[in-house]
């Protein structure tokens, strides 16, 4: 069932707009595919550890000022490109604003991109993160 | 063509070698000329005149005044206590001469300490800003591991060498940072110009430093100097000379505190690892499934490599190399992971070596649950950073030669197919990359980076030329990021990070023209190499630091090859994109040609736009620097916009650390 779905969202995805990005109202209706569990967040953790705290930190505060507008990923509500899951997915899969590159090359499975996506809302406030599912 | 290509017909003009020396004669004849207009064709005519015959005449050429090699011709004349005895300056030469001090960099001030040194026989250059002549000194002790010196003047000339001096400190040089200081007599009163409180500005960024006193003690603390910068972790030593101490005179050595020889005021000895430790290590690597070694600077400088290769070719050990020098691995090797990244994360062993700088969980591809071992030499900094499994004081060669012994054969052809898995792909991303580059470079008629530093790759590793021969280097934002990917280092010393840590944009070239001359004279691990050219990768931004010391190298005939990548911009100007009325602060005159300014400095300069352009202007410019010791500046045309990840993916990122493009640790 998890594979058709991927498979689904691949097709769904493939469309770009003119920065060869998914346009922004296709990734807000993307749904996840990967339940929000602790093994997706430390899926995602490996993943993030390897490709995004040059410029977030290990913390996702980005309080190194590298890349000076690089979003602190603890607080949604200041995202600049969107923080609902697809819009989050969209921002590593295919980069946003003009510093964030996009990630599809270095992720190139779909399930880590959603599993860095569960460790990113991993580390936003109780309020805003979702609820914690059971592994399976 | 663009205009910009058509108005510059002489970019390819050599330098010095091929321009013509114009005889003085010619405007001496031109003057006397003019003083024959008659008197008779009044003020008002003789005035046009004058200047229509003074425009007329032959500018002269850029040359070398024969003052320059015949001075560094001439023989070493060292002070001596007997006769008009020895200045403190002299005193402090004749140590720096004891202990092999492997060259000096400065600008004219500090006049009595730097001819004494000269004098005293140490290979001595000076420059155009002594900001440029320390980062030249740091350059040229990175690719060597010896100790080095710069010196300016006090006040303005210090105080323009403290970036510097702080890129120096975070890369752990054994730098020697000299400066004069005015009179002690002066001190607290403002006296004439220029004086100032030297110590405390160093704060932070040095091993050690003092302000000397006393000259009867002057031995003494050069003897301090080098103890520092020769024992445990090296790093910058801050030396300040009033004049009471460098203009004191000596006739016998008695006045003289603590006049010992080197072999007495300073050891050798060095820490050997504990039997024990080494065999726990060894368990440790051994029942590994992964291991992997970092081998840092501390290998680099106790020339530990060939321990090194035996013991990782031992157990089929994965090596990454971290420093601001790489190539105490070879890239080429089958067990340098340092283009494997993605295997770095499955490695359950790190072994820390000679690593300086210490990282923190996370700033490394490490897995946060890989057992960890460090071998240091000085005990306090064992356990700072990263939680250790097991920590060693040793010194590095010492660990290297003992673990080299310990280990018995193993076969690790998993981990070593892992771990060429990982550079296959690394690499296939920078062919992407590249053929992305291309594709960008011919859409707009500009280079694209990612095709840049693709061409100097193949034209230093694949093209006949020895690929261990060429020391390169890179800074900038765009352009070092990029040029970190294909630049390698496959024997030691051969490749300089310059931002290494520290991140200074700009002294690059100042940097490798350091490195040219330590190539130049092929001292430590460059003597394969002597004369071979240098090559450093930087940015328009970054070049506002040093170009000027093209002139030094131009003068010192060091062949330096600089690729300028050329945006327009610093290459940080997306920070500004979504900020009001801030671009401007980020943006230059666009299209300025730093080719012209090599020119006009004596150096060789090329305007490319397109990869054939520049494929054959690297060519000339290899060829003229091997070949008559030219250096030559490329001016990269290119746009900002390349850095737009946005509007050319996949713009840019931050490389992996470690190892390959690795800035940080």
């Amino acid at each position: 069932m998890l594979s058709i779905t991927v498979a689904c969202l691949t097709i769904a995805v493939s469309a770009q707009d003119k920065d060869g990005r998914m346009p922004i109202e296709e990734a807000k209706k993307l749904k996840s595919p990967v339940p929000f569990t602790r093994k997706s967040i430390a899926a995602g953790k490996n993943t993030f550890v390897r490709n995004c705290v040059g410029c977030h930190g290990a913390d996702g505060k980005s309080m190194v000022d590298v890349v000076s507008d690089a979003t602190d990923l603890t607080q949604p509500k200041y995202y600049k490109s969107g923080a609902s899951e697809g819009e989050v997915y969209r921002s590593i899969r295919d980069g946003a604003s003009e510093t964030m590159p996009a990630f599809k090359t270095q992720i190139p499975d779909d399930k880590d991109i959603w599993h860095v996506v569960n460790f990113i809302r991993s580390l936003w406030p109780d309020s805003a993160r979702p609820a914690l599912q059971e592994d399976k | 063509m663009s205009d910009n290509k058509t108005e510059s017909p002489k970019t390819e003009l050599a330098g010095v070698a091929a321009q013509p020396t114009q005889p003085v004669e010619e405007n001496a004849a031109s003057r006397r000329n003019f003083l024959k207009v008659p008197a008779a064709a009044g003020v008002v005519a003789a005035g046009l005149l004058s200047h229509t015959r003074l425009s007329a005449a032959p500018i002269p050429s850029i040359s070398i005044p024969k003052e320059i090699p015949e001075t560094m011709n001439e023989a070493a004349k060292p002070g001596e206590f007997a006769g008009r005895g020895m200045s403190g300056a002299e005193v402090f030469a004749k140590l720096c001469k004891d202990e092999d001090l492997a060259a000096m960099f400065c600008c004219p001030g500090n006049y009595t300490v730097i001819n004494a040194i000269a004098a005293a026989g140490i290979p001595s250059y000076g420059g155009r800003t002594e900001g440029g002549m320390c980062a030249a000194a740091d350059g040229f002790s990175r690719v060597t591991g010896e100790v080095t010196a710069t010196s300016g003047t006090e006040g303005p000339g210090f105080t323009h060498m403290i970036m510097n001096i702080a890129a120096a400190s975070a890369a752990r040089t054994p730098l020697l940072v000299l400066a004069s200081n005015m009179q002690l007599a002066g001190d607290d009163r403002e006296a004439f110009i220029q004086t100032g409180y030297q110590q405390p500005l160093t704060t932070g960024i040095k091993k050690y430093g003092k302000r000397i006193i006393d000259g009867n003690r002057v031995w003494e603390y050069g003897a301090y100097a080098f103890r520092n910068m020769k024992s445990g972790i090296p790093g910058p030593v801050h030396l300040d000379f009033p004049g009471e101490v460098a203009r004191a005179r000596f006739s016998d050595a008695a006045k003289l505190t603590d006049f010992y020889s080197k072999d007495k005021y300073r050891t050798e000895s060095r820490a050997h690892p504990s039997m024990k430790e080494v065999t726990q290590a060894a368990d440790l690597i051994s029942k590994a499934q992964r291991p992997v070694i970092v081998a840092g600077q501390g290998l680099f400088q106790r020339k530990a490599w060939e321990a090194l290769m035996v013991a990782a070719e031992k157990q089929d050990i994965a090596v990454v190399t971290s420093g601001p020098v790489r190539g105490h691995f070879p890239d080429d090797h089958r067990l340098s992971a340092s283009m494997s990244p993605d295997a770095l994360m499955s490695a359950d062993l790190v072994v820390f070596i000679g690593q300086y700088c210490m990282p923190s969980p996370g700033e490394y591809r490490l897995s946060p649950d890989v057992k960890a071992i460090r071998v240091h030499p000085v005990q306090e900094d064992l356990g700072r950073n990263w939680p250790l499994d097991l920590g060693i004081v040793s010194d590095e060669q010492f660990f290297m030669e003992a673990l080299a012994n310990t280990l018995t054969k193993k076969k690790r052809d998993a981990w070593v197919n892992e771990i060429a898995a990982a550079k296959a792909k690394t690499e296939k991303t920078n062919m992407d990359h590249y053929g992305l580059g291309l594709k960008y470079s011919k859409d707009t008629n500009m280079l694209h980076p990612a095709v840049m530093v693709k061409e100097v790759h193949d034209l230093l590793y694949k093209s006949g030329v020895d690929p261990k021969s060429t020391v390169t280097g890179c800074g900038g934002w765009t352009s070092g990021l990029y040029a970190g990917r294909w630049l390698r280092a496959n024997r030691p010393g051969q490749s300089v990070v310059c931002a290494y840590q520290f991140g200074a944009i700009g002294p690059d070239l100042a940097m490798m023209i350091g490195a040219g001359a330590a190539v130049q004279r092929g001292v430590g691990p460059q003597a394969p190499y002597k004369g071979a050219p240098v090559l450093c990768v930087t940015s328009d931004a970054g070049l506002a630091y040093s170009l000027f010391e093209l002139d030094t190298a131009v003068k010192y005939k060091i062949p330096t090859i600089c690729v300028a990548y050329n945006n327009n911009s610093w290459g940080m100007w997306p920070q500004a994109s979504s900020s009001a009325r801030s671009m401007h602060m980020y943006l230059f005159q666009e299209n300025l040609r730093y080719d012209q300014l090599a020119i006009g400095l004596g150096a060789r300069g090329e305007y490319v736009r397109t990869p054939e352009e520049f494929r054959a202007a690297l060519k000339r410019a290899y060829d003229a620097g091997a070949k008559e010791g030219a250096s030559t500046l490329i001016n990269v045309q290119a746009i900002k916009e390349f850095t737009s990840a946005k509007n050319y993916p996949p713009g840019v990122n931050l490389n992996p650390e470690p190892g390959t493009g690795a800035i940080a640790h």
